[in-house]
């Protein structure tokens, strides 16, 4: 419309005017342009989401400085206001702002004015950034979106909440954060000082009042690439391989984030990762390479630079092949580039056999097998090959892949085998198994052979592989003693038969005796022994051990010792603690081992395992024997180094004394008043003590132990005779027998009724009686000795053809036996030569059997002392007798021995009495009884009629009366008349 | 007669024993499920009680008591088919936008919830061809896909609902196929007497 009317209105008189109005404009103008900056015009913004950066471009006049203001346009709260210098570019002035908050977040409002100093322009109009919560967005958004981070950098996150929905809060991961408002629909948070995100980044949400997840974003944390140690190689002698070290985790993973690699420029595919190395492979060797590592938060670059020969590493060998033998093998394998035939190598080659690995170095050019030395028989072994370039060698290449080879059989070597004798023939053949390493193979079975050089003499046996010893026993086998047998054993595997372990069997090995035996003391985890030399052990020594305490199938182990070694640490993980060892050591030689020393030792000593057995107390008056016995050899565990004996007070024990003597076995407790006592005897070794052995006494009085024996005494004393009594009286036949034989009767040759003349008797001169014996007599009569009437005749002085018993020193009594059994006649020698004819006729006619008691030896000594004297035939008739003394008359007695000091000489022979008393008990020689007078011995009646004068021949009875015995003043003869009686009467008792 | 009444009685056996086996198998698939939504909790650093919207992912109605049972199975197969097609979808989109790190006890369980849910479809699918013969066409995903442009985040919330989805219809396999056998002897009693009737007609 001005327009209009400016073009509608046109006049010549207007022209002045109108020049002159615009001249005064522009002098306004101009003079506006030194006094007020111009207002910028054609603001325009230009956000960039992603890094929240905001590019503010206007038209300005000459200014250069800006007043800048940026206001959330809702709430229009100010987030920036200040003072900007803008350059000018392409004639517009160029401002960037970077946001703290995601410019998706709200709204901004952006005015400028121009600055000059302190004068200002106008504010330029408003120009808006339109956020994502304007209303006609109505959904709900998070911003940023799958932003990526440096760890520790603070972070805005905004939540735009969906038109009709109330914002409830914003988590962080898990955690919830103090959201503020940013608009009426957008609320921020922020994250300081980032931690790096997880696999899958942090994930940041908002939820609505419901708790119900209206939105949210993925956020990485991470790091920038930092790779290192690249290193290019070539393995074919052409191409590179390189590789190098990927370096921390990023954290930032996906195809967007994760960290893309080029070598020279090249897009590098990663061949493969492994433990963070990261392999790239170029088809040439290009000397120089540069590595370029990029992910979002960054880029790094790597170099490296290398002639192809110093840097080749050579690939794993392939297809290993192995030719095996006993004791080496060889091992082959092939290259997979033809290159490698001239290339210099060093290869090491890993051997693994019982767990152990072992590295061997070999060279050569295109080396393609090695020969490994030193292997042991039928063993797995596992092998594997790497090598690397001799020249400029760099690195080792690859391993191979492991192979695995057996090798061969080959005969076990010599077993180590020893005897151990347990009797003077028989012992055991031992041998050790053979290990792996010893066995060459599975040993298939042992074979002994047991054989005599000087009889040729062989027996084998076939073991098992399970068998380790063979008993053998010599006591009745085909050997004989005296001869070397040598026992010799071999062992089998599948290669064949080992060379013979030979030890000569130390027979009678029993007969030796043992040498002293010495201590072993277990130090530093072994017994060391030491010894002299011996010049016979040509082969060396032998150390045998075992339980000392073992009494059958023991367990024996033995060491061989060189020869010039005397001394041995023995060690073995069987020893024991509490088990005394025997050690014995033997010389080798040709000939049978040698028995040399013995020793005993404990690995450990421990406190005996049980007390001293069968304690035992003895009173002695006032004292108290204690006596006990040896703890078995098991059960000392130790030197026995004495006992301690304790007497018990209630429940302590007091020490009464120690008895250091081990081999004690009582102690006696003196001068302890009446009382009860307990005493504890505990032995103890090195260890200490066992748990001891109690016992306990009551002492008596002495008195009471007195009359206790002599009560012990009688009564032992009457039991003794009663058993006495009663053998006697058991065997009262055979007693009467030996001691009180029946009197034989006299055997009358000739015919004794014809009337006779005078019977001339003829004394002997010794008064000696012809006796005959019953036939049983003979061999229990020892004493009595024989005389042979012949000679008795010679010297003319045999009365009878009848044994005399001369050195009996037990007294006889004579009974005279009548053989004839015609009646007897009484006979009556009236002189001295009928007397000594009726001697004479009596010599061969009458017997007389003695019996001997101990009270009449002596009488019948003397009469023999009496007869000794020379007997002189009696002349007198015999009408009454006196006991003659010093002589045997049977037929006549002097009446007084002391009256008639001379040689007895038979004073009569007496009629005999009818039985007068008829109690004789026996008959009693002439000088059994002594008569002071023939008064004493007419007072004695019957008995005087009686006295030297057989009753009766025929008579088996004694004839003379058992009183007269007892009557009998003389000592002598009474000295046997008790027992003699009671022998009597009991014999007679039971004769029939 | 015998082997009449042994063949109908060894096909119907057989019906049982592979929807019993179909059963036991949508109950491992479940179980496994629900380990892997508590993995991928675990990973994401997620409560257990978070919501992610409503809606399904598969379209496929669940089969209702109104359906027979053949088009049950129809529907029980053509939506573990989709789940089938979403999972691995998902855990290829998982590996592409998210993947790259040391693979570990999720990824494990993600690949036996893949083989498991094969395994499921391959039982189904021999119920379905018991059933009448009918294939199943493999469904068309592209409109289940996910947008490429999304954020990582919805990436993320998107193969969750995908786990549920897979969890969602196991459950119902298990239900479905545990009351299949009672069913198909109905059903197969009902066929009996309506041939019996017809045979009875003719005459």
């Amino acid at each position: 419309m001005p327009c209009q009317s400016f073009t509608s209105c046109p006049s010549l008189n207007a022209r002045p005017l109108r020049f002159l109005f615009v001249l005064l404009a522009l002098s306004v103008i101009h003079t506006h342009g030194k006094d007020a900056p111009v207002v910028p015009q054609q603001v325009n913004l230009s956000p960039n989401m992603k890094t929240q950066q905001l590019s503010i471009s206007w038209l300005s006049g000459a200014a250069t400085t800006f007043d800048l203001w940026i206001q959330r346009t809702e709430l229009s709260e100010t987030i920036f206001d200040d003072t900007v210098t803008a350059d000018q570019v392409n004639g517009r002035y160029q401002w960037n702002w970077t946001s703290a908050e995601p410019l998706e977040c709200t709204s901004l409002s952006v005015q400028l004015r121009s600055r000059d100093g302190q004068t200002t322009s106008e504010w330029s109009e408003t120009q808006i950034l339109q956020g994502m919560d304007f209303p006609s967005n109505k959904g709900s958004y998070m911003y940023p979106v799958d932003s990526v981070v440096n760890v520790g950098t603070n972070t805005t996150f905004c939540c735009i909440v969906g038109e009709r929905r109330l914002f409830g809060s914003i988590y962080y991961k898990v955690v919830l954060m103090n959201a503020t408002r940013l608009s009426r629909r957008s609320y921020a948070i922020t994250r300081v000082n980032q931690e790096p995100s997880g696999m899958t980044g942090t994930n940041v949400f908002c939820n609505d009042y419901q708790n119900t997840i209206l939105t949210g974003v993925v956020v990485f944390v991470g790091y920038p690439p930092l790779p290192s140690n690249l290193v290019c190689e070539t393995h074919d002698l052409k191409s590179a391989v390189c590789r190098w070290n990927a370096g921390r985790d990023t954290h930032l993973n996906g195809n967007q984030r994760r960290t893309n690699y080029t070598l020279n420029g090249r897009k590098c595919e990663v061949a493969s990762q492994s433990l963070n190395w990261t392999v790239c492979s170029l088809d040439q060797w290009d000397g120089n390479w540069t590595l370029v590592a990029k992910n979002p938060l960054g880029t790094y670059s790597l170099t490296d630079s290398a002639e192809l020969r110093h840097r080749v590493r050579p690939v794993a060998p392939i297809s290993l092949v192995s030719i095996s033998h006993a004791w080496n093998a060889t091992v082959l394998w092939q290259w997979m580039y033809k290159s490698y035939d001239s290339l210099a190598l060093i290869c090491q080659v890993e051997l693994t056999a019982y767990g152990q690995t072992t590295n061997r170095t070999f060279l050569g050019v295109g080396l393609h097998s090695a020969v490994l030395l030193g292997l042991h028989p039928d063993e797995v072994y596992s092998v594997r090959v790497c090598c690397g370039a001799q020249q400029n060698f760099g690195k080792w290449g690859n391993w191979s892949e492991a192979h695995t080879f057996r090798t061969r059989m080959d005969i076990p070597e010599t077993l180590d085998m020893w005897v151990w004798m347990d009797g003077e023939d028989t012992g055991r053949v031992m041998w050790k198994p053979l290990t792996r390493k010893q066995s060459h193979g599975l040993i298939t079975g042992y074979e002994v052979t047991l054989w005599s050089p000087e009889k040729n003499i062989q027996h084998n046996k076939i073991l098992p592989p399970s068998n380790f010893t063979l008993p053998f026993n010599f006591s009745q086998d085909d050997y004989t003693s005296g001869v070397k047998i040598i026992a010799s054993i071999t062992a089998r595997n599948g290669a064949g038969v080992s060379l013979p372990a030979s030890v000569v069997i130390p027979l009678h090995m029993a007969n030796i005796e043992p040498p002293f035996v010495s201590r072993a003391v277990f130090l530093d985890g072994g017994f060391p022994l030491s010894w002299q030399s011996n010049t016979n052990a040509s082969c060396g020594y032998v150390v045998e051990w075992r339980d000392a305490s073992c009494l059958q199938d023991c367990s024996v182990d033995w060491t061989k010792v060189p020869a010039e070694n005397t001394t041995i640490s023995l060690r073995s993980g069987n020893f024991e603690q509490g088990v005394r060892y025997t050690f014995t050591l033997y010389s080798c030689s040709s000939k049978a081992p040698e028995l040399m020393h013995h020793w005993q030792g404990y690995m450990q000593e421990m406190v005996p395992s049980r007390s001293v057995p069968h304690l035992s107390t003895n009173q002695q008056d006032s004292d108290i024997q204690l006596s006990w016995d040896e703890i078995p050899l098991v059960n000392r565990r130790g030197f026995l180094l004495g006992y301690n004996i304790y007497r018990n007070n209630g429940s302590q024990l007091t020490l009464l004394a120690n008895v250091s003597d081990p081999g004690s076995r009582s102690y006696t407790v003196r001068g302890l008043p009446l009382d009860s006592y307990k005493f504890t005897v505990k032995a103890y070794n090195s260890a200490g003590e066992d748990t001891g052995t109690t016992a306990s006494i009551t002492l008596k009085s002495v008195t009471d132990w007195l009359i206790l024996e002599i009560l012990a005494s009688l009564g032992t004393m009457t039991c003794f005779l009663v058993f006495v009594t009663f053998i006697c009286y058991k065997k009262r036949n055979w007693v009467k027998k030996a001691f009180y034989p029946d009197i034989p009767e006299p055997k009358l040759a000739g015919d004794w009724s014809r009337p006779q003349g005078t019977m001339d008797v003829k004394p002997s001169p010794h008064s000696m009686v012809r006796i005959v014996e019953e036939p049983e007599w003979d061999s229990s009569k020892e004493a009595l000795v024989a005389i042979p009437e012949e000679e008795e005749d010679e010297e003319g002085q045999g009365i009878g053809d009848g044994p005399v018993d001369a050195d009996e020193p037990m007294s006889l009594r004579y009974y005279n036996q009548v053989i004839d059994d015609r009646p007897i006649r009484p006979r009556f020698p009236d002189s001295s030569a009928s007397s000594a004819s009726s001697l004479d006729s009596a010599r061969t006619d009458v017997t007389y059997t003695g019996i001997q008691t101990s009270g009449s030896s002596l009488t019948f000594q003397l009469q023999t002392q009496g007869s000794s004297g020379g007997q002189q035939p009696q002349t007198e008739p015999p009408v009454s007798f006196a006991g003659g003394e010093g002589s045997y008359r049977p037929q006549m007695q002097h009446g007084n021995v002391g009256h008639s000091p001379g040689p007895a000489q038979p004073q009569c022979f007496q009629e005999p009495q009818s039985t007068t008393g008829g109690s004789f008990s026996c008959y009693q020689p002439q000088c059994s009884w002594n008569l002071d007078s023939p008064v004493e011995a007419g007072g004695s009646g019957g008995r005087a009629l009686s006295l030297g004068s057989p009753t009766s021949i025929a008579s088996t009875q004694f004839l003379l009366p058992e009183g007269g015995t007892e009557d009998s003043g003389d000592g002598k003869g009474h000295g046997s008349s008790s027992a003699t009686s009671w022998f009597h009467n009991l014999l007679t008792s039971t004769k029939p | 007669m015998a082997d009449r009444r042994t063949r109908g009685m060894t096909g119907s056996g057989q019906n049982r024993t592979t929807a019993a086996r179909a059963a036991a198998i949508a109950e491992q698939l479940h179980y496994e499920c629900t380990i892997l939504l508590e993995l991928f909790r675990k990973r994401e650093s997620l409560f257990s009680d978070f919501a992610v919207g409503d809606g399904r992912l598969v379209s496929v109605p669940s089969p209702s008591s109104q359906l027979d049972t053949k088009d049950k199975l129809w529907c029980l197969h053509s939506a573990l088919l989709q789940c089938r097609g979403l999972l691995e979808r998902a855990m290829s989109r998982e590996e592409e936008e998210l993947g790259g790190g040391e693979k570990g006890e999720y990824e494990s369980q993600g690949k036996l919830v893949r083989e498991r849910l094969s395994l499921l479809l391959g039982c189904t699918g021999e119920l379905l061809k018991a059933a009448d013969g009918s294939v199943v066409l493999t469904p068309n995903l592209d409109s289940l896909e996910i947008d490429r442009s999304t954020s990582l985040f919805e990436l993320k919330l998107w193969i969750y609902r995908v786990f549920k989805e897979v969890d969602y219809w196991s459950q119902t396999a298990i239900t479905m196929l545990q009351a299949l056998p009672a069913v198909t002897a109905k059903e197969v009693g009902r066929t009996a007497a309506g041939s019996r009737r017809r045979r009875s007609l003719r005459r």
